[in-house]
């Protein structure tokens, strides 16, 4: 559905991805991790074309949409109208599908997008990108500034739409742990180059994967490092 | 008694003008955070237009219509001159609709000559509350309104409205779900250069136009959207309004020569007073 | 910076533009593009290292040919000290009006600094101690006691040394500690201010500086003319400074004159070509607006940087292909890089 080929993505004389190669099939979900900077929303923002690419080619065969790093609201605008500006590409523009996949959303649709909290913005941003009917859904970082328990929440979301919907997911994030708990398989991204891929519970044994991210998982608060 | 409707109606009048050419600035700004110096000259196009479609026979109405679209097209043209090349800071494609607007008086001379021409609008005068006010400029009025009344529709219902909504309130997140952010910035262009004809339009039976009323035009235009910050339209219009009226009563009580004067320092100072709040809401 | 034009360059400029004078039959052309070089260096200095627009610059001009005019004709005064106070009141001007002013940025100090020219316009032609609807004639020429300057290569000269003058200054502003700050200006204010650099303060210095070159201009041309009027600063003229600057390069030391020069060479061809005989009287202004406009429209798309400085980047490359040594330290500055309306 989705193959990468020697991907380079470069911001003028930085090269923020650097050879990257992988593939995602139909009805897979998949997790690129990587620490802050590695090029992971660089990649992804390729995927959806907002970002060119210097070398290399991506082959997508579906249709895709983006939740985006950090949310992106619509601030001034009301859900629903956040929602159905996610359909600015296709017809159907109702919003009624979402509603019932997730039903907060239903409640709060004539609030102010921007008055929301955190973890009802990463709703509305993920409701935003399925509006596209997207075959492959791209979340760039999902935990993000997010309480454990919404985190959770979405998790469950996500999931519910990858096996009852059919829904192949990218999940792009910093919690290792929470990503290969979610994914099968998983590519690690450093540096803009991947420096490790497989099935995540292998991976989740390496002992040098385990050192540098799952035991000393750094806090704080990352900062943005695609150029769009 | 009588004076002072006068200058108060005539005052309204000339503040929808401005207010019309004001919300060119705001939709252009919100969308692009380009300051389209265009705004006046797009007005001289569509008052200039107007008068030679209807020295052409063109019935009234009809002229007036196409000189508004003319109007438009031009001022996407600008925009696409101004705003299509990748990554042009706001503040060069401002320099750049200052070379428009300089291209443009020269356009006007050739064609137009250089003296202030003033089409036939809807003669006849009408009383209001005693005073003899000329139809023309109740028309200005009316039709302010109903295009206001428009735009905000436009802006708050229709599908196309709130994309270009999403494209000023977050450029990001608005080519994620598709929507072609420069597209919507040339279409904001041309929505701007629907209103500055349309003001062009309204106000030349009154006040005459020529290669040079697109400075004073776009100033107080300007000024207007100011009031507004540059993102309201409503108060952009009540901007309008409160600039001409102040104008027409200092041109009528005290002199003619110091409306100028007048105008640019109430600007000035709106500006520099609420500078801060202004830059706020635009880092929005 | 100034090691982008060779000094032989700048020699053989200096000797072309004082033996020119000698055989031109008339030399209002002439003087005007020097003033013309004088203002917009000013400006240039303002646009380029502050990372701001002034589209009102003819504002200080006016009030420097105005210094010259209500000193001597009005009060009678020594027209050498009304020169000398031209450019020191113009700076001051601009520092009175900047102090709100330049807490304006991006479009709002653009359209502030266009209504302050408008303003001053509207002042001179209202007030009849500054001229009034008349204007004020018979400024009496440049001199000391008796000894008079009279004709006009003696003007030339004067402005050829002013035009030194203002370049010396502006080098040795930019190469200084000050410069750099300025610099930052208009890299980031913010980043400018966290490292120290007092932003509103360095602002109005420039802006007080580049006001002074131009007042210091504009009383010469009141000496020359001699006329000043509320009509003799157009918000065109204006504009054709901002041309200038934009064409030559902003924040390039050389960049002011080589845009002055161009753009009046070029006001120049065109007026001979529309005085022909035949043309219609409309030809002049057609011809002189568009092409403003187009050289602006079209170096702004196309050299955005400027002709100095994308002809020293373009040297330097050259040169660093042939050298293959270390590149030279002084970076061109990249006006407006960061600069958001």
């Amino acid at each position: 559905m989705l193959t990468l080929n020697d991907v380079v993505i470069r911001y003028g004389s930085a090269v923020a991805v650097d050879g990257v190669s992988l593939s995602v099939e139909r009805g897979e979900m998949v997790a690129l991790v990587g620490p802050n900077g590695a090029g992971k929303s660089s990649l992804v923002n390729a995927i959806s074309g907002v970002v060119p690419v210097a070398s290399g080619s991506i082959r997508l065969d579906a249709r895709s949409a983006q939740v985006p790093e950090g949310r992106q609201m619509f601030a001034d605008m009301s859900v629903e109208d956040n929602l159905r500006l996610g359909a600015w590409k296709s017809k159907d523009r109702d919003p009624a599908p979402i509603y019932e996949m997730l039903p907060d959303l239903q409640r709060l649709r004539r609030q102010k997008a921007g008055t929301l909290s955190g973890g009802q913005q990463q709703m509305v941003a993920v409701g935003r990108a399925l509006m596209a009917k997207p075959e492959l859904l791209l979340i760039d970082e999902l935990s993000l500034g997010l309480a454990p328990l919404v985190v959770a929440g979405l998790a469950d979301h996500l999931q519910k739409l990858n096996r009852e919907h059919g829904t192949t997911i990218l999940l792009i994030e910093q919690e290792i742990a929470l990503a290969f708990r979610l994914c099968e398989r998983a590519y690690v991204l450093e540096a803009g180059r991947i420096v490790a891929s497989g099935e995540s519970a292998e991976l989740a044994l390496d002992p040098a994967l385990r050192d540098a991210y799952l035991g000393g998982e750094v806090g704080g608060t990352p900062r943005r490092e695609d150029a769009s | 008694m009588n004076d002072f409707i006068t200058y108060l109606v005539s005052g309204v009048a000339i503040g929808c003008a401005f207010a019309l050419i004001g919300s060119g600035f705001v939709v252009v700004h919100r969308v692009t955070r380009v300051v389209n110096f265009t705004q006046g000259t797009l007005a001289v196009f569509g008052g200039l237009i107007a008068s030679t479609l209807l020295k052409g026979a063109l019935p009234h109405g009809i002229a007036e219509i196409v000189a508004v679209l003319s109007a438009g097209v031009i001022g996407l043209i600008f925009g696409f001159i101004a705003t299509g090349k990748r990554g042009t800071p706001p503040l060069i494609s401002l320099l750049i609709t200052l070379g428009l607007s300089t291209l443009s008086a020269a356009f006007f001379i050739l064609f137009w000559g250089q003296n202030p021409i003033s089409p036939p609008g809807i003669g006849g005068a009408t009383d209001v509350l005693g005073a003899r006010i000329e139809t023309q400029r109740l028309l200005v009025v009316v039709v302010t309104v109903i295009a206001f009344v428009v735009l905000s529709l436009f802006f708050d219902r229709s599908y196309v409205g709130k994309g270009l909504t999403a494209a000023a309130s977050n450029p990001r997140a608005a080519r994620l779900v598709g929507i072609n952010v420069r597209w919507m910035g040339f279409l904001s262009f041309g929505i701007a250069g629907v209103l500055g004809g349309l003001a062009g339009v309204l106000i030349a039976p009154t006040n005459a136009v020529s290669f040079a009323s697109d400075l004073p035009l776009a100033l107080g235009g300007f000024a207007a959207a100011v009031f507004g910050g540059l993102v309201s339209v409503w108060r952009t219009l009540l901007g309008g309004i409160v600039l001409g009226v102040v104008g027409q009563l200092v041109a009528g009580y005290l002199s003619g020569s110091y409306q100028t004067e007048v105008a640019l320092l109430m600007m000035l100072a709106i500006m520099i007073v609420r500078y801060k709040s202004l830059s706020a809401e635009e880092a929005k | 910076m100034t090691r982008r034009i060779p000094a032989l360059v700048v020699c053989v400029a200096a000797v072309i533009a004082l033996v020119v004078p000698l055989f031109l039959p008339d030399l209002s052309f002439y003087i005007q593009m020097i003033l013309a070089a004088v203002i917009v260096t000013g400006l240039s200095l303002f646009m380029g290292y502050a990372g701001q627009a002034s589209l009102g610059h003819g504002a200080f001009v006016a009030v420097g040919a105005l210094t010259v005019a209500v000193m001597t004709v009005r009060l009678g005064l020594p027209p050498l000290l009304a020169l000398i106070c031209a450019p020191i009141l113009a700076a001051v001007f601009a520092y009175i009006v900047g102090l709100p002013l330049l807490r304006l940025r991006g479009h709002y100090l653009a359209f502030g600094t266009l209504a302050l020219l408008l303003i001053v316009q509207a002042v001179i032609a209202t007030v009849p101690f500054f001229g009034g609807g008349l204007g004020i004639f018979g400024v009496p020429p440049l001199g000391v006691g008796d000894a008079v300057i009279s004709g006009q290569l003696p003007y030339v000269y004067l402005s050829l040394a002013v035009l030194a003058l203002a370049l010396l200054i502006s080098r040795n502003v930019i190469r200084s500690r000050f410069g750099r700050g300025v610099r930052a200006l208009a890299g980031s204010e913010s980043a400018a201010a966290s490292s120290g650099v007092p932003v509103l303060r360095t602002k109005l210095a420039v802006f007080a500086l580049s006001a002074a070159f131009a007042g210091l201009a504009g009383g010469i041309m009141a000496f020359f003319t001699p006329y000043v009027s509320s009509e003799s600063f157009p918000v065109a003229t204006s504009i054709a400074y901002i041309i200038m600057a934009v064409i030559g390069g902003l924040g390039s030391l050389w960049g002011g004159v080589i845009g002055a020069v161009l753009v009046s060479l070029l006001v120049q061809v065109l007026n001979a070509v529309s005085n022909q005989p035949g043309l219609p009287a409309t030809t002049g202004p057609v011809l002189q607006y568009g092409a403003y406009a187009l050289v602006l429209i079209l170096a702004l798309l196309f050299i955005p940087k400027g002709i100095v400085p994308t002809i020293a980047q373009a040297m330097r490359r050259r040169r660093d292909r042939r050298a293959d040594a270390a590149a030279p330290t002084d970076v061109a500055v990249e006006p407006w890089a960061s600069v958001q309306g």
